[in-house]
């Protein structure tokens, strides 16, 4: 056991950003439609670039918004989805990314504590406490569920230097499993790619159980019809590295560069994966 | 045994074909030499992160001529496993734990011997003074060391406060699979240990088979075995290391310079590592009681017990784990001395 420092889940996923419409009934009219039509607009963008020099500015618009309508759940769930994209896909600075990312909880836990004060009370619980209170969200929540438990998992991955936040990667599992228990296909089935990438952190050596990360990206892969090209990225930089598979790596980010990135809410994050595909690409065989 | 005796058991069957793979696999002297290198450390730890930047910085500063390859998380088998394949020159190195390593050369796991150490300072101490023993010691047994890093201090949690060895007597307690250390302070004491590999571990908090495990923090919390226990006994209850070792056949045959600079890399990398596993194992400390774990402080007494437990099993300790009672005593002598010089270590 001395080899082990395990820096969680890289998950650098854009998957925050393929939720951001949509949800902005309680904005008032103009915002709303402002909000979602630039949510889609961004989803859609097929060049990583534009977005990364143009997403600041919308957040900055979306603190706006956030401190003139602070009990907004949907603003505060924006507001979450986009500081936790952004961080976790554009952001190198490892200071920068633990504060933007930081932001991105923050607005999450805002979000859910207005609408679920018990679990609230235990976020910073013991896991046994925290998972009595799992079972609190109900089908209709799964979209503040989802939305606080993927910011967490940004904020996190931003923290893996911070043991004390590591520790918390169970609890995120434990929201992600709930997801999958109200409503599997939210958001493209991103729930089973966070559950795969949680799953594929651990060698079975030290009781790691990598077939289970596995059936997730599988089942991810089937519930966006495998138009989701994040999938595969992920399956082959987390399932195939680990049990060490390389005709399965390069195999499943040679489909990734093959396929089209364009599908509506995916665009931009598929253009993301296909970067991420070729750089893995680039050093397979130095890897394997 | 020397490291070719043991991985000998393994591989007599077939020996034709091994010395054939062996042919195969000689580096060549003129070209450059890889030296493939498996380790159970899951790709992404900070272990494997500077073992990379070691590899590079070699790679750069031999101009290619050793090239290092990586094999993490435990992708070329078990410790067995990876002594046989550097035998047959399918891998030249492999980094193991020093309780792994003792099945070549048993004083490896000196520094892990039950309840000496109480606190990483007296660990430094003796390992400043030892490490270059237990080197040589290896050396003669056909492995060049390039590393020795601390793993830090394995502890003893369970779902009560346990404040006394005997506390254990009846727990369910898990015993590493193959571990002579624990089996015989536990016979010291009069424990049944249920002897399980790491692996099923979790599992076996989970089902209840298990209540009582023990761990670096690091572990316990990459594990995740914190979820099934709620209190931490806070005794050191043994110094854990990790070695990083080439088979010295391959190492004699890259040119004097390009070993020294592997050396001087590799060695400048174990001293970051030391610190970044002080660190972790702090912050891996700090995490398990920002969830609750309840950390258990034994008093004067309580832990003098303890300790006695291990001084009065130490000489079956010694014949058991086929320790040199020379090196025993020189390492004792030296936690003596420290002692002497900055306090009985009760509160570091």
């Amino acid at each position: 056991m001395v080899f082990t420092t395990p820096r969680i889940p890289v998950v650098a996923l854009l998957l925050t950003l393929v939720t951001a419409s949509g949800c902005s009934s309680m904005v008032s009219r103009a915002t709303s439609d402002m909000s979602d039509n630039l949510s889609s607009a961004v989803l859609d963008q097929n060049d990583p670039e534009t977005v990364r020099q143009g997403a600041p500015a919308f957040l900055l618009m979306i603190d706006g918004f956030i401190s003139g309508d602070p009990d907004n759940q949907a603003l505060l769930l924006s507001g979450s989805r986009l500081y936790g994209a952004y961080a976790s896909a554009f952001v190198d600075d490892a200071a920068r990314q633990k504060r933007l990312a930081g932001k991105s909880y923050d607005y999450g836990r805002q979000a859910v504590c207005l609408s679920h004060k018990d679990f609230c009370a235990v976020i910073d619980k013991p896991l046994a406490a925290f998972n009595e209170h799992v079972t609190d969200f109900r089908a209709d929540d799964v979209g503040v569920l989802f939305d606080f438990a993927a910011g967490w998992t940004t904020w996190i991955q931003a923290n893996t230097d911070d043991w004390s936040a590591t520790i918390q990667l169970p609890k995120v599992a434990a929201l992600m499993t709930r997801v999958i228990e109200l409503d599997e296909t939210y958001s493209h089935g991103n729930a089973h790619l966070y559950m795969g990438v949680l799953s594929t952190q651990l060698p079975p050596e030290y009781g790691g159980k990598p077939e289970v990360g596995r059936q997730h990206f599988e089942r991810a892969n089937e519930l966006s019809n495998g138009h989701n090209l994040m999938v595969n990225t992920l399956f082959a930089k987390y399932y195939a590295r680990l049990v060490f598979d390389k005709e399965l790596h390069d195999r499943l980010l040679n489909e990734v560069l093959a396929s089209d990135i364009e599908a509506p809410g995916l665009t931009l994050s598929n253009a993301l994966a296909q970067q991420d595909a070729q750089l893995l690409l680039e050093e397979s065989n130095d890897f394997f | 045994m020397t490291f070719s005796d043991w991985i000998r058991r393994f591989t007599a069957p077939g020996s034709a074909l091994i010395a054939a793979l062996l042919l195969l696999a000689q580096p060549s002297l003129a070209g450059a030499t890889t030296l493939k290198i498996a380790t159970l450390a899951p790709d992404g730890t900070s272990w494997m992160r500077l073992m990379r930047q070691g590899a590079e910085d070699i790679k750069e500063k031999t101009e290619g001529r050793v090239k290092i390859k990586f094999y993490p998380g435990g992708v070329m088998g078990n410790t067995a496993t990876v002594m046989k394949k550097m035998r047959i020159g399918q891998l030249q190195g492999g980094a193991f734990t020093g309780a792994s390593l003792s099945q070549v050369y048993p004083d490896a796991q000196l520094y892990g011997m039950p309840m000496v150490f109480r606190t990483l300072g007296e660990a430094r101490y003796v390992r400043e003074r030892m490490d270059d023993t237990l080197i040589k010691g290896l050396a003669d047994n056909g492995l060049v060391v390039l590393g020795i890093s601390d793993g830090g201090f394995a502890y003893i949690m369970c779902e009560k406060p346990l404040r006394r060895m005997e506390d254990l007597k009846g727990q369910k307690v898990w015993m590493p699979e193959g571990d002579v250390l624990t089996e015989t302070m536990f016979d010291s004491a009069g424990v049944k240990g249920i002897p399980l590999p790491v692996a099923d571990v979790y599992t076996g908090l989970q089902t209840g088979l298990l209540d009582t495990i023990a761990g670096v923090p690091t572990g316990i919390v990459a594990f995740q075995w914190y979820t099934s226990v709620t209190h931490l006994t806070d005794v050191p209850l043994m110094f854990l290391t990790g070695w990083l070792v080439i088979d010295d056949k391959v190492f004699k045959r890259i040119k004097a310079d390009d070993q020294k600079v592997v050396h001087e890399v590799m060695g400048q990398i174990f001293r970051t590592l030391d610190d970044v596993n002080r660190k972790d194992n702090e912050s891996a400390r700090k995490a398990l009681q920002s969830q609750g774990i309840e950390f258990v402080v034994p008093d004067t007494a309580e832990r003098a017990n303890w300790e006695q437990i291990a001084i009065d099993g130490r000489e079956t300790m010694i014949s058991r784990a086929q320790y040199s009672p020379e090196l025993v005593n020189e390492m004792l002598g030296y936690i003596e001395e420290y002692r002497e010089q900055h306090g009985s270590g009760d509160s570091e």
